[in-house]
């Protein structure tokens, strides 16, 4: 079988820094998460792995077809980018119709495509609002429609999840696994395990532009629980969370910051599972934005490229 | 090895650079018509309207603002050559022209754009018409409405109005050719806007100036062999009209605006194709 995405000692360097230093890994079909801390090169990659930028040494193949300067592959590709960009004025359902035209659609099919992959990312009530006027949680699920619109075999997803509030985090994993399960290949990069490993139990780990391991994520998971996680959340009323967290088993600090909480967590996995509880019931009032640093995974990998 | 197949509904692999072009075109357009540039535009276009309309309610007081033979047509001339054609087209040129990729490269929507199944050639190309459309269709009315206010004054609408339909042609052709140098300028510098303001208001007059033929490197020097319009004799205009003897004949400047024009979007279709966008986060 044809691998998915296969590249053999793909370096690229920015002037003198380098992004990403002798990569050699092969994606296979299914859902592969791309871990790593901010500045690992995880974008760099997206951005080799859809043609946005050209290695400077090595050879990187989608399909077994080389992906810089072949626009034909982009067919067979979807891509949700991490900037926050869009065209503000136009409306979604415009924004994700005239990006499928681009990809050779009729007008109507255009928009029946953009209507069915607004409806798959749960955004009919707005799609005919102004863009300029979502929330970062649609502004996320907007870029994820425009990028299954034209039904492609393999979705690329830089940092989905990012500033997504703890329903819309639970809808897009929901949905990133749907579409793993009917058959779509999906390469998705994070800087938290815990979105991953929500995703997929296979990962690639990247550090200082170097893939350092594959494969299974218990491993590292074993590593990441004995690092605290710092969980950011811009909420409407962060001192009521905080009262919610204050005896929760596994927090070991809470600060409050301008219409935030941070919270320093040992068991992630119980924190955002009551999190999206609290979220969920509205006992707390809304929650706007979650975010983590990556401070525990920078510890983690410190560990790996030690050992 | 597997080649790269349409999904059902889907155009044909490799979608041409023209077809794929209009469907840029189609989503620039909107996005260019309600910007900021536009009402820039619409500013720049106005001010002969108001010099226009300043003029007659002066003659309508019977204030003598026309004297020595200066008629309506022949200010129209002079506002034409030395406002439109010196000034609003290459400066909207430049303003529209450098920004066709920049724009999107600064917003980062350039993403959407290059991971599409279109080539990149057809990004400029779908921009480059879409600013033509934005650029002529606030200039174009501006200049009918000058001509309308200021030919009747001494003169008739009837006798001037084969020259308003090459002026017309004039503004459309040096939006083409300006545009599509600009747009060059603005996939190859860095900092496009003062290149080209430079290139405007610096080199052009200057070329323009000198004896010799470094004119020849001016689109202006094109342009100006397409005005129709004709000066008095024996007044400060003289200075003008001599200056514009030089003027090519019209197959020349056919065959300038015509290698500017292509040339421009060869270079900007190819520096865009082979770029790479590291966009700033």
């Amino acid at each position: 079988m044809t691998p998915v995405i296969s590249a053999a000692h793909v370096s690229k360097w920015y002037g003198q820094v380098i992004g990403l230093n002798d990569v050699s890994v092969t994606v296979q079909p299914g859902i592969t998460g791309l871990l790593g801390p901010n500045g690992a090169g995880k974008s760099t990659f997206m951005k080799l792995v859809t043609g946005q930028l050209q290695p400077d040494k090595g050879s990187l193949r989608i399909f077994g077809e080389p992906v810089w300067r072949n626009p034909g592959i982009y067919h067979r590709i979807g891509f949700c980018p991490e900037q926050d960009a869009f065209y503000e004025r136009m409306t979604g359902r415009e924004w994700v119709t005239a990006l499928a035209r681009l990809g050779g659609m009729d007008e109507r099919r255009a928009r029946d495509a953009a209507a069915e992959a607004i409806a798959r990312v749960d955004l009919e009530e707005v799609a005919d609002r102004r863009i300029g006027g979502y929330s970062k949680g649609m502004r996320q699920r907007i870029k994820l429609a425009q990028a299954i619109v034209h039904d492609p075999e393999l979705l690329i997803l830089d940092e989905p999840l990012s500033g997504m509030d703890p329903l819309g985090r639970r809808r897009a994993i929901r949905m990133i696994r749907e579409w793993g399960r009917q058959g779509r290949s999906i390469l998705v990069s994070s800087h938290i395990l815990h979105e991953i490993e929500s995703m997929t139990a296979n990962v690639l780990l990247i550090s200082s532009g170097r893939i350092l391991a594959e494969g299974d994520v218990h491993r590292i998971r074993d590593l990441i629980d004995e690092h605290p996680h710092t969980v950011y959340i811009r909420a409407a009323d962060p001192r009521g969370l905080g009262r919610e967290f204050l005896a929760h088993p596994g927090v070991i600090s809470l600060r409050f910051e301008p219409n935030a909480l941070v919270v320093e967590t040992a068991a992630p996995d119980a924190f955002y599972e009551r999190l999206t509880e609290l979220a969920a019931s509205g006992a707390c009032g809304p929650i706007e934005e979650l975010t983590s640093p990556d401070d525990n995974l920078q510890a983690v990998f410190k560990y790996l490229v030690r050992s | 090895m597997e080649q790269a197949t349409p999904r059902p509904g889907a155009g044909p692999a490799g979608t041409g650079v023209l077809a794929a072009s209009m469907r840029v075109f189609d989503l620039s357009l909107g996005r260019m018509l309600w910007s900021r540039r536009t009402i820039f535009t619409a500013l720049v276009a106005g001010l002969p309207v108001v010099v226009a309309l300043v003029l007659r309610t002066l003659l309508a007081f019977e204030v003598p603002v026309m004297q020595g033979g200066v008629t309506g047509p022949v200010v129209f001339g002079l506002m034409f050559w030395g406002f439109v054609v010196r000034f609003a087209i290459p400066v909207l040129a430049v303003f529209y022209g450098t920004a066709l990729i920049a724009d999107e490269v600064e917003d980062r929507t350039i993403t959407y754009l290059f991971t599409r199944p279109i080539p990149r050639a057809s990004v400029v190309l779908g921009k480059y018409l879409a600013y033509l459309v934005c650029a002529t269709s606030v200039l174009l009315p501006a200049v009918v409405l000058t001509w309308l206010l200021l030919a009747p004054i001494d003169g008739a609408l009837a006798a001037s109005f084969p020259d308003l339909v090459v002026d017309l042609v004039i503004v459309v052709v040096g939006f083409v050719a300006y545009g599509a140098l600009f747009a060059a300028v603005g996939t190859i510098f860095d900092r496009p806007l003062l290149f080209g303001l430079l290139f405007v208001f610096g080199w052009e007059n200057l070329a323009l100036a000198l004896p010799g033929q470094l004119r020849r490197a001016s689109v202006a020097h094109y342009l100006q062999g397409l005005v129709p319009h004709a000066m008095p004799a024996d007044t400060p205009l003289d200075v003008l009209q001599r200056a514009m003897t030089g003027a090519p004949g019209v197959l020349e400047c056919a065959l300038g605006l015509g290698l500017v024009t292509v040339a421009g979007l060869l270079i900007a279709a190819r520096v865009v194709s082979n770029r790479e966008y590291v966009l700033e986060h």
